[in-house]
């Protein structure tokens, strides 16, 4: 059998700062974040096309071993192109699955969303997330199957968030 | 400093969810309230360790991962 990384959100953060890459957490793990008691296997971010973050996040991604899923046959490393396209990387690291993506839905990029971000603190870190609002807009524009029920959550979430802070 | 996950990481024992007496246990299209209500009263960086003990307590069911 094939050893499989440990998924280690954590991790991939941590290295993340540590070569201050400039990112946003969207998907189920910036809805875990928030307090939704959702399971998701990969860690989706938006990250920075600036020239500069590109190349932090160039290092980043070699510190985390990073290659491009669904290729079994290559180990096909993210270069400085595919990060620069609006498109999404879909990624296999050390510490589990990571996808970087340029653009969310209507070509909205990191700079776009850095206004819908808020910052949480995880430990010593301090990580910018998509806040709850928009996750719940972008996840219902995409219209998938897959993201009905959890979207469900996700408002369900934000009415207790409400409701708790009236109490 | 590194930060240490641990993966067998569970919520203190105090904090298991627990029907709300004042309240519905689920909504009407049927998400558990009490989860919800559990996963805030953790902080976000315990969030982040229940998920990542449920991915990896998930995959020692099914048998792909060893005993750490």
């Amino acid at each position: 059998m094939v050893k499989q990384p440990r998924c280690d959100f954590l991790e991939i953060l941590r290295v993340l700062r540590a070569r201050d890459v400039d990112f946003i957490v969207v998907g189920g793990v910036s809805g875990v974040l928030h307090g939704a008691p959702i399971t998701t296997i990969d860690l989706d971010l938006v990250h920075s096309r600036t020239d500069a973050n590109i190349e932090r996040l160039l290092l980043a991604l070699a510190d985390l071993d990073a290659f491009g899923r669904g290729r079994s046959d290559q180990r096909r490393r993210p270069d400085r192109s595919h990060l620069q396209s609006p498109g999404h990387q879909l990624l296999m690291t050390k510490h589990g699955p990571l996808d970087l993506v340029g653009e969310v839905q209507n070509g909205r990029g990191y700079d776009d969303l850095l206004a819908h971000a808020v910052d949480f603190v995880l430990g010593p870190l301090s990580i910018r997330v998509i806040d709850l609002d928009t996750l719940i807009d972008l996840k219902e524009k995409t219209g998938r199957e897959k993201d009905r029920a959890v979207i469900a959550v996700l408002k369900r979430t934000r009415d207790e968030i409400r409701t708790g802070r009236k109490r | 400093m590194p930060i240490m996950v641990r993966p067998e990481a569970t919520p203190p024992r105090n904090s298991t969810p627990e029907a709300d007496a004042a309240g519905p246990t689920h909504s009407p299209e049927g998400v558990d309230l009490t989860l919800v209500r559990w996963m805030l009263s953790l902080t976000p960086l315990e969030r982040l360790e229940v998920l990542q003990a449920t991915l990896w307590s998930i995959r020692r069911l099914r048998g792909e991962a060893a005993e750490v």
